[in-house]
């Protein structure tokens, strides 16, 4: 019994010895772990971040790693949050204690991100954000979280910033707008920043129309926008509704100046077939487009193709753009010390690289932890001869090479 | 003023399309005593029968009624022959047969996610077919013509109903069973069969809706459950089993939502159309035309 039990012991003892040895390399690996939605209502997405990421972290990898940690490579761990806040807490308390992770990211639902951002904050982990929304999350005077992606409250921000830019170009003059919009929580929320920014730019509002986006006749919505002759018209919408809308207008000759949307319904890819061409000539705001004007983002799109058959989103752009974020902090940190990576992340400055791929010029955190420089880009629907597409028009360093905006509506 | 005019002609044209919708429902109500909850189901199916045909054989929207009536017709037979007829036998005692409710409930589904998982989730409309998009300028007014021929549709859909109900001998037996089924049974009128008629029936009606609905709206999958609860209010509003009361009853609806708007958001109008029911049920439960205790 004894000689088993020394033998027992030994082979521990050589097992404990063996483990060591192999957890001796382990030390230049930077763990990440990742929290998305990867079953559920947003699998898909969740999937196509995680593609985007995956794609970056293999080309940082092959690059040679992270130079300053002896070209240590980063280690993707994923966890299914499947859209729940309470697992995502979860996962996040298993990855910090059980995985030892050295920095978070995800979690792609806003609901899930923030909770997720008060476990980081407390184990002193940094949790970059690529892509969640929601205002709240860097608004908590947390000192662990960063955000790429551009606030919810700042779409209707850059609405503003491209009309006002609008008629500088055209030295045009848009006095009058009409909010049209669906009644649920998404619509009234741009509502409630169209009507802030409409009164700070000294616009008159002549219409503002929430519908039920379930309405099965909007023609009575489309009357009131052509009794109240806007200069310009901001919309809303769902897919369905959408639809309905732009072709209503047409019948009823509904012709403002410029017609502004809000991605949404106006960005689902039936939009343009379903309206056909009553949609040429809008305007709509979005994260990212595949022709924006920037060197490397049409061949990283074709990669990204390549590899998993459509196109990257604004939202996995900001995923991929993350993970050169990452290391870009990890080189000038030197160091998988939690605190050491977040100091380093406070003081990122990239202005060039993959990541930026971006519809804008830098990434830059400010002291919320947001990416202050995120800006969306606004497209125009055309017909440039290949039938009708989505042409990036704003910022104006993004606009596709040779394209002029048409503005008002012919 | 013109401008309520025009409001006006708009809501009732919508209104008969939505009246139209609801005749279906409606005369299948009145036969075989149920409430058919598969009936938006029923008008997609009509809607994308009418769509393929458009698009596959190019021909004016009306005219794919030729293809889509005996479709729609056959469609709902068999349904009620295969699927809704056994139920109805295991509950032959019982004169309002709920399990029949929730069976037209199981075929909502299935129909809705068979379109979903054979048509897809997109949006789709015929860009090119003659009445798309065209109105009557008529002065200031603008009237839309592909609501126009639905309105024509819908008239001439309810008057050729009622001259079936009661001109033809078979009109005149689906009114004796929706009457009184046991007595029409005893005058040697096979009940089952007058329900598979009335369902196809039923069935072609909403097909005739879909064909009016084509030229200028959007099919989608689940299209028919933005239509469902307006035809619900609408056979409420104008009493369940009567075929004007539909028609009248969508029409009242549709000028609420055309009207209304003018004068307060359209969220609102929802609101008005919603308590004009309830107001219903409370005060008129058996609508504008229906009889009060039974018929």
């Amino acid at each position: 019994m004894k000689i088993v039990r020394i033998l027992v012991a030994s082979i521990a003892c050589c097992g404990w010895l063996l483990g060591a040895a192999a957890e001796a390399p382990a030390q230049a690996v930077v763990k990440v772990g990742n929290i998305l939605p990867l079953s559920g209502p947003s699998a898909s997405v969740g999937l196509q971040n995680k593609q985007a990421q995956d794609m970056a972290v293999q080309e940082i990898n092959d690059a040679g790693g992270i130079k300053s940690l002896g070209g240590a490579k980063i280690q993707m761990l994923y966890a299914d949050s499947e859209s729940k806040p309470e697992k995502g807490v979860a996962e996040a308390e298993r990855f910090i204690n059980t995985e030892k992770v050295h920095i978070l990211t995800g979690a792609w639902n806003s609901a899930v991100s923030y909770p997720v951002s008060a476990v980081a904050e407390r184990y002193q982990i940094p949790f970059l954000v690529p892509v969640s929304v929601a205002d709240k999350i860097t608004e908590q005077g947390f000192k662990y979280v960063f955000r790429i992606a551009a606030k919810d409250s700042w779409w209707t921000r850059d609405q503003f910033a491209f009309l006002k830019d609008l008629q500088a170009e055209f030295n045009a003059k848009v006095a009058t707008l009409a909010f049209v919009y669906e009644n649920g929580d998404w619509g009234k929320g741009f509502a409630e920043g169209w009507k802030k920014h409409a009164q700070a730019g000294g616009y008159k509002v002549v219409l503002d129309e929430p519908y039920p986006s379930t309405a099965t006749d909007l023609s009575p919505v489309v009357q009131k926008i052509k009794r109240a002759n806007p200069d310009v018209l901001l919309l809303t919408s769902n897919a369905a509704d959408a639809i309905l809308l732009t072709n209503t207008m047409a019948e009823y000759k509904v012709k403002p100046k410029a017609i502004v949307a809000s991605g949404g319904g106006h960005a689902d890819p039936s939009y343009l077939k379903a309206a056909g061409k009553n949609a040429r000539y809008l305007f709509d705001i979005v994260e990212w487009e595949t022709d924006v004007n920037k060197p490397g983002a049409k061949e990283t799109n074709e990669k990204f193709k390549k590899l998993y058959g459509y196109n990257l989103t604004g939202e996995s752009v900001d995923a991929y753009a993350a993970m050169y974020v990452l290391a870009d902090a990890l080189e000038r940190a030197a160091s998988t010390d939690p605190r050491a990576i977040r100091d380093a992340l406070a003081k990122t400055r990239l202005t060039k690289g993959p990541a930026m791929i971006v519809g804008y010029d830098a990434i830059e955190f400010d002291e919320s932890g947001q990416n202050k420089h995120a800006a969306l880009v606004m497209v125009q629907v055309n017909d440039l001869g290949k039938g009708l597409e989505r042409i990036t028009v704003w910022p104006k360093a993004s606009r596709r090479a040779g394209y002029k905006p048409v503005f008002p509506i012919p | 003023m013109i401008h309520l005019l025009e409001d006006t002609i708009n809501g009732v044209l919508m209104g008969s399309i939505y009246g139209l919708a609801a005749l279906g429902l409606t005369l299948i109500f009145g036969v075989l005593k149920v409430i058919n909850f598969a009936h938006g189901s029923l008008l997609m199916v009509g809607m994308y029968a009418a769509y393929w045909a458009v698009l596959l054989t190019g021909v004016h929207p009306y005219l794919a009624l030729v293809f889509v009536l005996p479709l729609m017709f056959a469609f709902g037979y068999l349904l009620q022959a295969v699927v809704i007829q056994p139920i109805f036998k295991a509950e032959r005692e019982v004169r309002e047969p709920i399990t029949v409710i929730i069976v037209t409930t199981g075929v909502w589904y299935i129909l809705d996610n068979l379109a979903l998982l054979v048509f897809g989730p997109q949006y789709r409309n015929i860009q090119d077919n003659p009445l798309r998009g065209r109105m009557i300028e008529a002065g200031e007014m603008l009237i839309s013509v592909p609501k126009l021929w639905g309105f024509c549709a819908a008239v001439a859909t309810a008057a050729l109903i009622w001259l079936f109900l009661q001109k033809t001998r078979m009109g005149r037996a689906v009114r004796a069973t929706s009457l009184d089924r046991d007595a029409a049974s005893l005058q040697g009128i096979n009940p089952y069969k007058i329900y598979n008629i009335a369902f196809g029936l039923g069935t072609a009606v909403a097909g005739v809706a879909g064909v009016a609905l084509v030229p200028f709206y959007n099919i989608f999958p689940t299209v028919g459950v933005l239509f469902d609860i307006k035809c619900f209010i609408i056979v409420v509003l104008g009493g369940l089993g009567s075929i004007g009361g539909a028609l009248l009853g969508g029409m009242i609806i549709g000028v609420i939502e055309s009207v209304g708007p003018q004068f307060m958001t359209a969220t609102w109008t929802e609101a008005i159309v919603y308590g004009l029911f309830l107001g219903f049920l409370f005060l008129r439960p058996s609508g504008l035309f229906g009889v009060k205790y039974d018929w």
